[in-house]
């Protein structure tokens, strides 16, 4: 079972091969998703598990629904949103990229011996954001509002949408408990 | 000729001195806790202010987490989406 550890000012993360091949996926698609799929993918196109994970078949315009969440308008009036997004999103998604790429790096060494292990001397920081943003763009995929845990819970098992919300549900556990780790003194 | 204004108006000069205000916004996905470090972290809150903010934000839809220049709003924004919070900036609608 996946847990962060602090050891005095060090982090780590100790995880299962299958939630390593979980992370790295989406890590992945979501680097693919903000411009930056250019690495070997550790999932096929038509692996099952990945298609049900898809956030995004191709790389996505700016409508794109979950880019749209993670590279949001900082204005209402929809001119001074265009203008500052001019000058800003390349910095944004640079930083959301970068993130995820030493995420995804971290997790390649684990997924590549294919067997579990810990990721030592972690940047807290950068795993507490890149976190986020997995969980932020698995919402938009599950049309997450204030009822979902209800209406998940209540899903039949056998709907596939409920084993993305457990995989949702699980990053939201995992940053809570990176959280704690940040905030114990 | 300064001093046309009845008391109640607003003039030129209060409208465009007033001040930008970065405002964050609720969302379903944000986790409290994760609202509430992220305050801490950017704005320097104390764990009550951070808390309260988050709490406001959580309950009224929205909330302002500073007021400032605009450049100095569009920067917080800017930390804000990096973070992965829903944060506009705008003029300060009250005077």
């Amino acid at each position: 079972m996946s847990e962060f550890i602090r050891n005095d000012g060090t982090f780590s993360l100790s995880l299962t091969l299958d939630e390593a091949h979980i992370l790295i996926n989406l890590a992945e698609q979501l680097l693919e998703l903000l411009g930056e799929g250019d690495f070997a993918h550790h999932y096929e196109n038509n692996d099952p598990f990945a298609q049900l994970m898809a956030m995004q078949q191709e790389i996505a315009p700016p409508e794109d629904p979950v880019l749209k969440r993670l590279l949001p308008n900082a204005y209402s009036d929809p001119e001074a949103a265009d203008d500052y997004r001019r000058y800003t999103e390349p910095a944004l998604r640079l930083n959301k990229q970068t993130g995820l790429r030493t995420i995804r790096e971290a997790l390649t060494v684990l997924v590549d011996n294919d067997e579990a292990g810990t990721i030592e001397n972690l940047d807290p920081q950068l795993w507490l954001k890149g976190i986020n943003d997995l969980r932020l763009a698995l919402s938009v995929r599950l049309d997450i509002d204030a009822d979902s845990f209800e209406t998940f819970e209540n899903m039949p098992d056998e709907n596939p949408q409920k084993a993305i919300y457990a995989v949702y549900f699980w990053l939201g556990w995992l940053q809570e408990n990176l959280l704690l780790l940040l905030t114990s003194q | 000729m300064a001093d046309t204004l009845t008391e109640g108006e607003i003039s030129i000069e209060q409208l465009l001195e007033r001040p930008w205000v970065c405002i964050v916004w609720d969302d379903p996905v944000n986790l409290m806790s994760y609202v509430t470090y992220v305050l801490i972290k950017l704005f320097g809150f104390s764990q009550q202010k951070a808390h309260d903010k988050m709490m406001q934000i959580h309950i009224e839809g929205r909330a302002v987490v500073a007021t400032g220049s605009r450049e100095e709003m569009e920067h917080h924004v800017q930390a804000l989406h990096e973070h992965g919070l829903w944060a506009t900036l705008q003029r300060d609608d009250k005077i």
